[in-house]
């Protein structure tokens, strides 16, 4: 019954080796890609969701609830798959010259956590003392100057553990860009699997992959909250 | 205490990756009364969903149906993927593969394959005139499925080609339509059953040019003699009974979608 | 292929989408997805208090450990334990697994972890002075947790379970993956056959699973704004 036979020479050197480190590669790529863009975005909704011009607000809030309660991986298959029929030809055309699977990937997964992202700034927000905006508008700063200057820098700092919960759930999520053909590193563990039958061996590395990605975000998120949130050591 | 508790862990682990855990299949068929092959659902003529009745039909559903019939018992059919087939084998979900496998020297070290029962050979499906031979898809995007002998195959063919593999055939083929790829490579079986279930097949074409050749055989856990036997014995007679061409011509004779020559016999190998 | 969307393709597989192959087959689209969302449910929240409660315990021996693999599980993606369930449950209770429960398992252990966050903040949210008085009148430490703390932090924690569920409802769709023909996997399978409708098919997937999840999202709101209200007086 036991006869099978662990080979980690196989994936620690060679060709397979080759290709759990560029699958590796290309997860990092894709997950700093979509974290730097999905923060951008994210922040744009949540001032949008805060905005005093009711469309705007009303469009935010949907974008909000419509990406947060559809599923990543559909998301994903409507981007690569489903975007198709309502782009005009010279965007498809242009798209496919680029190595659109990794473009649908950076798309979907960008889209799906700015909304969370927005919602964790908004809350951030939140906790900012109303008559700070009151203060900024009376010293004459417009609203987008006021949310510039002087509440989103403090927001930020405030919403940083969360943002960084988020951009973790980002790397992971990374791995469904499999299913559109993006050969990050699940995928290519999948991939040494099915040539070599060594699953095992595999879905170790890659797991580890993902381990030491997570530890090493957890303890930015633990480093940063000791060191800022709490600079006195108080508590 | 609690590194034995490890190693027996890891051990468990382990058996669960074997094939051969499950004992004489032939006889728990037997006794359950029920065949469970793994068919994939979205390789037509092979195996696909019928619209009206959701049901899985194709060649290697006949196929099965026969072999349940020579044992008795009733079929059950799950679907599979290229990826998915072997484990789920190994894992005892299914008792037996039909699904478009390709019979090679690397997976009959982890399983036992029945004698041929379909032979074809892996082509290109592209947009009519864009590839007439091998070089004009040197360093383009392909499409194939994962875990599939195609998408090795392609890979060996074409070293500096962008191999982008799906999950399922038409899921490429959809990549192809969308321009996303300039080909999908699979068996020409494949293809052309692809093709023939297309709304606007005639945008496509089949160039022949041919990278390898495709033996599919029926999959069973290493060393599971009886039922490999007992299915090798219905194989064989369905081929002198005219059964076989019978199942062949149903899915690939001139009148259906997917005509195509049958230039093979069932024999023992 | 730049022509208006027909959405046609949606009301002729209509049953596929809703049941999948059944009758001729096992069930499937989206009663597979609520099946397979509500047994995960039931189980991940007894995992989630199991791990919950451990990841609170006052021995170290205990704690740590739990907290290892809890902390190891929210590490990797769900996708992952997928694929270790996958090759490790049938070794471990001998005997095939039918999919179906691959997927329940992966989703189980897999929330379970993230539910044990969930009680142990909830616990930790009782104050302290709650456990003392009940130690004080007798009750001892696991009888005060059973009988005067978790009650107060269930009652606290129901949103965030809520919250839970809409997640577990999107994760199912990664059952696809395994061959589990659940709605996501009905939609590629009708995608495969129709071929040229991807963008119906997946608006219309998304807009289901949407439909669905908004309205839990918002029951979840709705007993935040309870809770906090009854909290008030």
């Amino acid at each position: 019954m036991f006869n099978y036979k662990f080979d980690w020479a196989i994936i620690t050197s060679g060709q397979y080796f080759d290709w759990l480190v560029s699958g590796v590669k290309v997860t990092l790529e894709l997950s700093i890609v979509s974290v730097v863009l999905s923060f951008l975005l994210g922040l744009l909704i949540a001032v949008m969701r805060m905005s005093n011009v009711r469309p705007v607000r009303w469009f935010a809030h949907g974008y909000l609830e419509f990406f947060r309660n559809t599923p990543l991986l559909v998301q994903i298959f409507f981007w690569y798959f489903g975007s198709y029929k309502i782009l005009p030809t010279a965007v498809n055309d242009w798209l496919n010259s680029t190595n659109f699977e990794f473009t649908a990937a950076v798309i979907a997964l960008t889209i799906y956590t700015s909304a969370f992202i927005a919602e964790d700034i908004r809350s951030g927000v939140r906790s900012i003392p109303k008559e700070q905006m009151e203060a900024a508008r009376s010293a004459g700063f417009s609203y987008l100057r006021s949310m510039q200057y002087i509440i989103l820098p403090q927001a930020v700092r405030i919403t940083i553990p969360p943002l960084i919960n988020q951009f973790l759930n980002l790397a992971k999520n990374s791995s469904l860009a499999m299913t559109i053909g993006v050969a990050e590193i699940t995928y290519q563990a999948r991939q040494v699997e099915s040539y070599t039958f060594k699953g095992f061996e595999a879905f170790t590395a890659a797991t580890l992959v993902y381990l030491i990605l997570s530890v090493a975000i957890t303890a930015l998120v633990t480093l940063y909250s000791k060191k800022m949130l709490n600079p006195m050591g108080a508590r | 205490m609690k590194r034995w508790g490890i190693v027996l862990l890891a051990l468990v682990f382990v058996g669960g990756l074997s094939a051969a855990a499950w004992g004489d299949t032939l006889a728990d068929v037997k006794a359950k009364g029920v065949l469970v092959v793994g068919i994939k659902d979205s390789a037509p003529p092979f195996g696909f969903i019928d619209q009206t009745t959701r049901e899985i039909i194709g060649y290697d559903v006949d196929f099965c149906k026969a072999i349940a019939k020579k044992l008795g018992v009733k079929l059950e059919i799950k679907a599979v993927t290229s990826a998915t087939r072997m484990p789920q084998l190994a894992a005892g979900n299914i008792d037996l593969i039909a699904a478009t496998m390709t019979i090679t020297a690397e997976r009959a070290k982890q399983i036992d394959f029945s004698y041929t029962y379909f032979l074809t050979g892996q082509k290109f499906l592209t947009k009519k005139g864009t590839v007439n031979a091998l070089v004009d898809l040197v360093g383009k995007k392909i499409g194939t499925a994962k875990g599939s002998t195609s998408e090795q195959n392609a890979a060996k063919a074409l070293p500096t080609a962008t191999i982008l593999s799906f999950d399922d055939y038409p899921s490429a083929f959809l990549a192809l339509q969308q321009g996303k790829v300039v080909a999908v490579t699979t068996d020409e079986s494949m293809l052309a059953g692809l093709l023939g279930k297309a709304p606007n097949k005639e945008a496509f074409e089949i160039p022949d040019i041919r990278i390898s050749d495709e033996p599919y055989g029926l999959g069973i856990r290493k060393g599971d003699k009886g039922l490999l036997d007992a299915v090798n014995a219905t194989l064989l007679e369905m081929e002198k009974s005219g059964e076989a061409a019978k199942i062949f011509g149903k899915w690939f004779g001139p009148k259906t979608d997917t005509p195509l020559q049958r230039t093979f016999k069932i024999m023992a190998q | 292929m730049q022509t208006g969307l027909d959405f046609s393709v949606i009301w002729n597989n209509m049953a596929h989408f809703m049941i999948g192959r059944y009758p001729s087959g096992p069930i499937g689209g989206l009663m597979l997805t609520l099946y397979l969302a509500l047994i995960g449910l039931v189980l991940s929240f007894v995992g989630g208090l199991v791990l919950g409660l451990l990841c609170v315990s006052h021995n170290r021996f205990i704690r740590y450990p739990t907290l290892a693999v809890v902390n190891v599980i929210r590490g990797i993606p769900l996708l992952m334990v997928i694929f270790w369930m996958y090759f490790l449950l049938p070794a471990l209770i001998g005997r095939p697994t039918p999919e179906n429960w691959t997927i329940i398992m992966a989703l189980t252990v897999f929330t379970s972890a993230y539910m044990s966050q969930i009680v142990q903040a909830g616990i930790e949210g009782i104050p302290r002075g709650q456990t003392e008085a009940a130690l004080s009148t007798g009750l001892r430490p696991f009888q005060a947790m059973v009988h005067v703390i978790l009650p107060q932090a269930l009652r606290n924690m129901i949103p965030s379970f809520v919250n839970q569920f809409v997640s577990m409802i999107k994760d199912t769709s990664l059952a696809f993956i395994v061959g589990v023909s659940e709605l996501t996997h009905v939609a590629t399978q009708v995608n495969n056959r129709t071929m040229v409708y991807p963008t119906e098919i997946f608006i219309f997937i998304a807009a289901v699973y949407f439909i669905i999840c908004f309205a839990f999202t918002t029951l979840s709101r709705w007993l935040e704004q309870r809770l906090a209200w009854r909290r008030a007086i």
